[in-house]
């Protein structure tokens, strides 16, 4: 057997334990049967997706869906997108700061600081949310959203500082050399020509910071409280004894559905980008 | 637009990892003067324009500019500009907004700083290129947007970090003139550092030669040509015949050195003393073929035509020697052809023995 049918074998068992789970999950959240199983057909059915909107009557006439508390599980989806609406901007800022102090401030500390900063994005997600929870506790705050706020934003900052690192160690320290050399103070430098440079970098650094925060669930488990999010609902209502209703999968493929054209419509933007940069008018 | 004198006294650089990157240089540049530091790379010279434009603080000694002390002044508080090697344009701005960058970072609005912008981008031959931004610009249209930015701002003192050298090489010799036209024109300092001694040649008014953070020599173009003061300036600046050898006798401004190819008169304009241990330069264009003056014999090894212009490489005695020939009349062709080669005792300079230029033929041997 040559190394090259080894490599081969090795790609399709990878590709089938990854995508087999994935491609049963969205095949049974169409199959009229809860908990939900592909083993037995029982009938095309778009319910599960449908019990988001489908009107009170019929809600209450199925037999499976009428157990679920539909407004509870649309107010924690809304306390997901409120906690990634504050996380999103603490992280970038924070992110930012540490990105452009790691890279431009040239001293002695940064071995320490990159370190310091970092650790959280390293540390179990249980002692993070552990650690804020007791905290806040003692400065008298309740856990709640404020707490998964803090909680989240300790370990996905990490993200956005990585990404503008990286973004900031291909801009030419030049560059900024020149503002400030034609007379500009170092916040014109930075609002003029680091910003606009780092743009598209925020942008991916924003959308990252914004999974993590929707998906986070142990981090986010430690410091609810009695809130509850997108992520600590899908993982109660998974927990179900009788097995877990079929809207779970419904929504897994929502999710997976969004992702996949996300980055497809990310490739194209960047082979039009890609393109773009190559068609410059020639020189005269 | 005018220029103000700059003035280097005593001043060092070491940097904060011990290395001294400038020795105690002291250095007087007038108001409106072209000045070109001309050295090989990790001379030392990067560093004084980064000084000069406060990017770098001196260890010891302090600069002036206008007779003012810059200590302590940040570069956006100085009246320099500088123009960077790679150039530093910002890409994400048009070549409008480039230019008038320094502008808008003095508070100017933005009508009177954008007619100033287009005014400058005229000086330079770019007035249809305001809305591009650099990358869509040719090499040469990058460079001319470097320096309309930079003089936008009214520096007294533009400090160029070999600007062209990213340029091809007819390129470089029309912006050479270009920048020389824009020198005179608006009558600022020009401090321009470069290792091409033909854009040194070419454009200075004075020329500092420097090595490793020493500077050996300044003077005009034809100074340092004609009289490099060291071994360093001399290998450098230009090409030369180099024999090592020892002073042989005295003659007035002239002396005999005695060499392992003979005895030869040239002139010493430092007065070594008998006995010292020197160099003797002799550039390819005084050599001659025949007399009269000092003669080698030797062979033709090869031949190199220029088109106008012919080396033709000798061997005599082990040592390579380089003619430069005009392509007219008869000239020897063939290897192994046997000639006579001449130069005059005031073509020919001698000079105290010291560290020479890595790209110099070091030809010598006792």
């Amino acid at each position: 057997m040559t190394s090259q049918r080894l490599l081969n074998l090795y790609t399709a068992a990878f590709l089938l334990f990854m995508f087999t789970p994935l491609v049963l999950m969205i095949v049974s959240s169409f199959n009229n049967i809860s908990p939900p199983s592909v083993s037995e057909w029982r009938g095309l059915t778009g319910k599960w997706y449908a019990f988001f909107w489908m009107d009170q009557e019929a809600l209450r006439a199925d037999p499976v869906l009428r157990a679920l508390d539909r407004d509870r599980f649309v107010g924690c989806f809304g306390n997901s997108l409120k906690v990634a609406a504050a996380v999103v901007p603490l992280a970038l800022a924070m992110g930012l700061a540490g990105a452009v102090f790691l890279t431009r401030w040239r001293s002695r500390a940064n071995g320490i600081l990159w370190w310091v900063l970092l650790s959280p994005m390293l540390a179990p997600g249980i002692v993070l949310g552990l650690s804020a929870l007791v905290f806040w506790g003692r400065l008298g705050v309740n856990a709640g959203l404020f707490t998964i706020v803090m909680a989240q934003t300790t370990f996905i900052a990490g993200y956005p500082m990585l990404i503008l690192m990286a973004r900031l160690q291909r801009q030419p320290v030049e560059l900024e050399e020149a503002a400030l050399d034609l007379g500009a103070s170092p916040f014109r430098v930075f609002r003029r020509i680091t910003l606009p440079f780092l743009a598209p970098a925020l942008a991916s650094a924003a959308v990252i910071a914004f999974l993590a925060s929707m998906e986070n669930y142990n981090t986010t488990m430690f410091a609810k409280g009695g809130a509850c999010t997108f992520a600590t609902e899908i993982g109660a209502m998974a927990r179900n004894p009788n097995g877990h209703p079929p809207v779970i999968n419904a929504v897994g493929t929502v999710i997976i559905v969004l992702t996949v054209l996300a980055t497809v419509l990310h490739t194209l933007l960047q082979h039009r980008e890609g393109r773009a940069g190559k068609t410059r008018p020639a020189p005269k | 637009m005018r220029g103000k004198d700059v003035t280097l006294e005593r001043v060092s650089i070491t940097y904060p990892n011990g290395f001294t990157a400038v020795q105690p240089t002291d250095l007087q540049i007038g108001a409106g003067e072209f000045f070109s530091i001309l050295g090989p790379s990790g001379c030392g010279k990067t560093t004084i324009l980064r000084a000069v434009s406060g990017f770098v603080s001196p260890s010891t000694g302090r600069i002036l500019i206008g007779g003012e002390d810059q200590a302590g002044r940040a570069p956006n508080a100085r009246p320099t500009a500088l123009i960077f090697q790679n150039l530093a344009l910002f890409p994400l701005m048009s070549v409008r907004d480039n230019v008038a960058f320094g502008l808008e970072a003095r508070g100017m609005g933005k009508r009177e700083r954008h007619g100033r912008a287009e005014e400058l981008l005229a000086l330079v031959a770019l007035q249809d290129q305001a809305d591009k931004t650099p990358p869509e610009l040719s090499g040469g249209q990058r460079q001319r947007v470097a320096i309309a930015r930079a003089l936008a701002v009214e520096p007294a003192v533009l400090l160029l970090d070999e600007p062209l050298s990213a340029l091809d090489l007819k390129l470089r010799s029309h912006m050479r003139a270009e920048l020389r036209a824009i020198q005179k024109k608006t009558g600022v300092t020009f401090i321009y550092i470069t290792h091409d001694q033909g854009e040194a040649l070419t454009m200075s008014d004075r020329i500092a030669v420097m090595n490793a953070g020493r500077v050996e020599q300044v003077g005009t173009a034809d100074e340092v040509y004609s009289t490099p003061a060291t071994a360093f300036a001399a290998s450098f600046v230009g090409e030369s015949n180099i024999l090592k050898g020892r002073i042989a006798q005295l003659q007035e401004s002239e002396a005999q050195i005695q060499t392992a190819l003979g005895t030869f008169r040239a002139r010493n304009p430092q007065r070594l003393a008998e006995g010292a241990a020197a160099y003797l330069f002799v550039r390819p264009e005084a050599m001659r073929l025949g007399g009269p003056g000092n003669t080698i014999s030797g062979q033709l090894v090869r031949r190199d035509l220029e088109g106008p212009f012919v080396n033709l490489f000798f061997a005599a005695a082990g040592h390579e020697l380089v003619v430069h020939q005009t392509n007219t009349g008869p000239l020897p062709s063939q290897p192994g052809e046997a000639a006579v080669l001449g130069f005059a005792p005031a073509d020919a300079l001698i000079l105290p023995e010291g560290p020479l230029a890595a790209t110099g033929q070091e030809l010598a041997a006792e």
